[in-house]
Parts: C-alpha cells; sequence; structure tokens
C-alpha cells in the first residue's frame, strides 16, 4: 500500500468509525487521541507520551450498580474503536494485557468493540533486541487485526483477524497476507532478554541496586502511569446521594502508593500493617512485576522496552540503564 | 460472560459476640453446591463498604452454612459488626488453596495461631474433634494478647477432648495461662517434630516461631504458613498481594516454609 493509498484508507475509517490515533496535541506532545483529521494522524518512530491501555482499561471504571443488597452487573457501554498506528511493542504490551485481563468481562466488552491496527514503527532508542529488526514471522505470537510493515515508499499489509480482512475487503484492497495468531509464546521460548533480566533478578540478587534506586526514587508512581503493562487496580464503593444505592468502581492504583500492601491493624485505631516500607522495597517490587512474574506466570515479557517509564520519571531513573546493572551483576557473579 | 466479581447475598443465620472485639456470622451458603476446604477464604461485603477478604472457619463438612469471624478493625469490618440476624452479606470465592491435611492423616499435627489468626486453622481443629480417629495427636499452640482477645473460648472443652490445646498470652489476667509469645510453648510442651504444622497470624509471629520451629528440628516442607495479604480481585490480577512470582490469593494462601523460604519478598520485601 503506497502512502496515497494509505491516506486514502484512513480518510475511509475515519468516515464510519471513531479511531483512536497518536497526534501533536497543542503543546506539541504526541498524544493518543480521537482522531478528528487525516491529516492530524502521526505515524513514525516516536511513541506517543501515554499507552494504548487507557481506552482498553479506563483508568476508572464502574463494575456494580448497587441498590440495597442487589449488585448489579455494569458493563461499559462502548462504541466500535479504532487504534490506528499501535507500534509493535505496544502490541506485544496489548497481547499481555489480553492474556491477563481474559476472563475479565469489563476489559473483554471493550476488546471485542476494538480494531488494533499496527505498525512495525520502533522508537530510535530502544532496548529490545527481539523487535530491533522486524520480520513476518514474528506477528504471529502478536494479536492485531491489520499491520502495516513500513517499506520503501509505503507499507506491506497483513491482516491478524476475520475482522482485519473485512475492512480491507470494504476498501477494496486485496494486496495483504494473513498471519494466523499462534498464542503468545514463541517456538523458541522465552524471550532470551527477558530470562537474563529475569535470572539476574531471581538468581544473583545485588541489593546495591535497590538501595541506589531506593534513594533516587520519590515514589510518585508516574512511572506506573506511562507504563503500557502497569495494570495493577484497586476496588472501590461510591455512595449515590439517594440512600442505599451506589456503584462499586475499580481505578488504577500504583504499588509505590503506601496504602498499596496495606491490611488491618489490631483495631481500627491501630497502626495498618503495610508489607512494602521503604522506596527500595517498592521500587524492587515494581520491578519483580515486570521482569520476575510476569513472565514467570504467563511466558511473555512483563515490559516491551518502550522506555516510558524513564521518560515519565522525573529522578531520571532510566529502565534500560536498571537492566544492563541487573546484567553485570550476574556477570559479574557468575564469573566468580 | 461469567462475571467472577459478582458477589452472592449470604442471610445472617446467628450472630454470636466472640472475644471483646469479635462476633461469628453464621451466614446461609452463597450458592447450591457451594463447598471449600480448610484454610480457603471468601470476600465479602457490604454495598458502599467495599470488600475484604475472610477465611471460611467453619468445618468444610458442614453443607448447610458458612462461618467467619469477623474482628472490628477498619470501616468494612466495623459495619459488617453491627449487623444482625436476617441481614444480607455479599459473598464471593471460595477462593485460594487449602491446608494440605491429606499429608497429615494418621501422623501428629501441630498447630500454631496468634491472635484472630486461629481462624483459618479452626476447620482443621474442628475435623480432629469430629474425626478422633484421623490424626494421631493434634497439638495447638494459641498466643494472645490476654483473655478477652481469645477466640471459640466456649469450644475448647469440645477441642481439649481431640487435641492437646495450650495457651500463652502476653498479658494474661488470671494465673490459668502461661504468660509470654506463643514460642514459649515450645519449650514447654515437648512436641514430636514430625508434625506436620500449620501456621497462621500477624507478620512478626512468623519470625520467631519459624525459627524456634527449625531450631526444634522441624522439615520446612513440613509447615504450612497461610499468609494475610491487602486483596481486591483475589484472582491473581491486581497485584496487591503478590509476593514473588506467587499470588496469595491465587497460589496461596497456605505455602509450605520450604516454598516460602526462597522468596526475598515473603516476609518483609528484601
Amino acid at each position: 500500500m503506497n502512502k496515497t493509498q494509505f491516506s486514502k484508507f484512513v480518510e475511509y475509517l475515519l468516515k464510519n468509525n471513531n479511531v483512536i490515533a497518536p497526534q501533536y496535541n497543542v503543546e506539541a506532545k504526541l498524544i493518543i487521541a480521537e482522531l478528528k483529521k487525516t491529516s492530524d494522524f502521526y505515524m513514525g518512530t516516536e511513541l506517543p507520551l501515554d499507552s494504548w491501555k487507557w481506552f482498553l482499561l479506563p483508568p476508572k471504571q464502574k463494575m456494580f450498580d448497587y441498590k440495597g443488597e442487589k449488585m448489579t452487573e455494569a458493563l461499559p457501554s462502548v462504541k466500535k474503536q479504532i487504534f490506528l498506528g499501535v507500534s509493535i511493542l505496544d502490541m506485544q504490551a496489548l497481547t499481555l494485557l489480553n492474556q491477563i485481563f481474559e476472563q475479565d468481562p469489563y476489559y473483554q466488552e471493550i476488546k471485542k468493540n476494538t480494531i488494533i491496527i499496527g505498525t512495525s514503527h520502533m522508537p530510535k532508542d530502544n532496548f529490545s533486541e527481539y523487535f530491533a529488526k522486524f520480520e513476518e514471522n514474528k506477528l504471529e505470537h502478536l494479536q492485531f487485526d491489520i499491520f502495516l510493515a513500513v517499506q520503501n515508499g509505503g507499507y506491506k499489509i497483513y491482516t491478524g483477524s476475520e475482522d482485519g480482512q473485512r475492512f480491507l475487503d470494504n476498501f477494496k484492497y486485496k494486496d495483504y497476507k494473513h498471519v494466523e495468531y499462534a498464542g503468545p509464546i514463541r517456538e523458541e521460548g522465552l524471550d532470551l532478554q527477558m530470562v537474563s533480566v529475569m535470572d539476574g533478578m531471581q538468581n544473583f540478587h545485588d541489593q546495591k541496586i535497590w538501595d541506589d534506586l531506593g534513594k533516587r526514587c520519590i515514589s510518585c508512581g508516574k512511572c506506573t502511569i506511562a507504563c503500557p503493562t502497569c495494570f495493577c487496580f484497586r476496588m472501590f464503593d461510591k455512595s449515590h446521594l439517594e440512600q442505599g444505592s451506589g456503584e462499586r468502581n475499580r481505578c488504577w492504583d500504583s504499588c509505590f502508593y503506601n496504602e498499596f500492601t496495606q491490611v488491618a491493624g489490631v483495631a481500627p485505631s491501630a497502626p495498618k500493617h503495610r508489607l512494602m516500607a521503604t522506596t527500595a522495597q517498592k521500587i524492587y517490587f515494581w520491578y519483580e512485576h515486570h521482569f520476575v512474574r510476569t513472565p514467570g506466570t504467563y511466558s511473555l515479557p512483563g515490559c516491551v522496552e518502550c522506555g516510558r517509564c524513564t521518560r515519565a520519571c522525573p529522578a531520571d531513573i532510566d529502565i534500560f540503564q536498571t537492566q544492563r546493572d541487573i546484567l553485570a551483576a550476574r556477570n559479574k557473579k557468575k564469573e566468580k | 460472560m461469567i462475571n467472577d466479581y459478582q458477589t452472592h447475598n449470604c442471610k445472617i443465620l446467628k450472630v454470636e459476640s466472640e472475644s471483646s472485639d469479635s462476633k461469628i456470622f453464621t451466614l446461609s451458603l452463597p450458592y447450591k453446591d457451594f463447598s471449600f476446604e480448610a484454610g480457603q477464604y471468601v470476600m465479602a461485603s457490604l454495598p458502599g463498604f467495599g470488600e475484604a477478604p475472610f477465611s471460611i472457619n467453619s468445618y468444610f463438612n458442614e453443607k448447610k452454612f458458612i462461618q467467619l469471624t469477623i474482628r472490628k478493625v477498619g470501616v468494612l469490618t466495623s459495619e459488617i459488626n453491627k449487623k444482625k440476624k436476617g441481614d444480607i452479606i455479599g459473598i464471593r470465592g471460595p477462593y485460594g488453596n487449602s491446608f494440605p491435611i491429606g499429608i497429615a492423616k494418621g501422623k501428629n499435627v501441630l498447630i500454631v495461631a496468634g491472635g484472630i489468626a486461629i481462624e483459618p486453622v479452626r476447620p482443621i481443629i474442628l475435623d480432629a474433634v469430629n474425626n478422633p480417629q484421623k490424626y494421631k495427636k493434634v497439638f495447638i499452640f494459641y498466643g494472645c494478647r490476654d483473655e478477652s482477645a481469645m477466640l471459640y473460648v466456649k469450644e475448647y472443652p469440645s477441642w481439649k477432648k481431640a487435641c492437646d490445646l495450650n495457651v500463652a498470652l502476653d498479658n494474661p489476667k488470671s494465673k490459668k495461662y502461661i504468660k509470654g509469645p506463643v514460642t514459649i510453648l515450645f519449650d514447654v510442651v515437648n512436641i514430636p517434630t514430625d508434625s506436620i504444622a500449620y501456621v497462621c497470624g500477624p507478620p512478626i509471629m512468623y519470625k520467631f516461631v519459624l525459627a524456634k520451629m527449625l531450631e526444634k528440628g522441624f522439615r520446612p516442607e513440613n509447615i504450612f504458613i497461610s499468609l494475610e495479604r491487602h486483596m481486591d480481585c483475589a484472582q491473581g490480577v491486581c497485584q496487591h498481594c503478590a509476593i514473588g512470582t506467587k499470588y496469595v490469593c491465587k497460589d496461596g494462601p497456605v505455602f509450605s516454609y520450604a516454598e516460602l523460604k526462597d522468596f526475598k519478598t515473603w516476609l518483609s520485601p528484601i
């Protein structure tokens, strides 16, 4: 598909759909928002500030309405939406979220109304050995509907679902290849880079790395908001003015907040027990989630190396550097 | 799509005051064919006040009702404690794994509990009471603040028929009980170290109890610990209860000490 055809395709998508796409805002920041006109659409190597999770796993979501003792499920009402221009790194993040929330009716309600159009664009400064070079066979482990592989003067088009095929057929575009989703786990097994970092954290623990990070980190939680694979949430009830009615909600949480591990004390007035007391413990927990727990549970990378957390961090903590430090400590201890 | 966050309304059949600030709530079954195993928990909630995990502490072979013992420690528990017979509590579950009691058949059993944490092990005690021949000998080491905080006191006569019950109190008001932490009981009672041990208590208790048990010669794989954590989803998604690669809500709450000691973060992170 050449550039002219592609512009027409974007116009075609915009005509009847709610298209969400990267675009610059008035402050010249690349954001993801509803696309109003084709010319606003940004397609390139820069990654938007926030990730696509905002549209699949909204920061606050109603789960139930209650009246008296009756809890009624409140699924989100979503109109069909198209994610246009999702970087391959973000596709990996979405594939992980799809796994984690496979039993979650709220996530699934939004997901089934979402079309994902990905691209092979990668940020210039990247740390992903696996995605640094795009190869066709990498697509079969990612969930998407349409994929645009960048090539000279345009895009090579792939489809990853019947929905994707239908869109292209209706647009009267035939020159695409279909890739059948083969599950999230690659034939060659776990991501090698991920395995090394996981091994470093689990078997070659270097306390100094975490003590240093603990001193720099200010526990603001911005990284957890920026991260495309941070998804933890808490649930809370909100009463309405009418007595006995209200809603049960969930909202994003952050493991950097003090209340994250809080359990009851011995009495209402007694101090609460918090299982993570220091910043070093919190930041270790965050890294452990991404580099140990997620790969351990889902056999998928818990970090897609997008670097958004580094960009968001006011204390200049660089996730790529931390990984280099973990790997260096591992190599050093291995040599001994 | 099945929504696992949907609560089931349970009617309160009976409320009994237990200790100075706790009550036992006997509830109708959340749904037909509800069954659970010793050590599992449910999420209990009141609309407007949120949800929290509570161990089921009735006998697991009892098919007509379940019981939760709830101490007033916060907003939700204080509100539940105001509830009366006939009121409704929302329940979902049961969740988590259970104490492996099958392996203790014909063997000595040691139950170590601190304060309110005797709840999750009560089903094992009730099992021993109902099947006196099932286990060789059952020892209970129970540590508590003082007499007013002790739970299930009315049941002690029946427990004593099947178990060797030993209580240690931090501040005993009478001379009936030993003064000191629960670890003191290991030096008072001669405990067979081949016992299968089920342990539950506040985080501070584990450090001392486990050190004592290992010193006495207990094997880590024979010690089973039930952990308390902050939980929201109870399905291994929300991350609050995570330790190492495991989720206390889904992979736990019961872990053997052999499993736990490899985690840097189970007792206090790194």
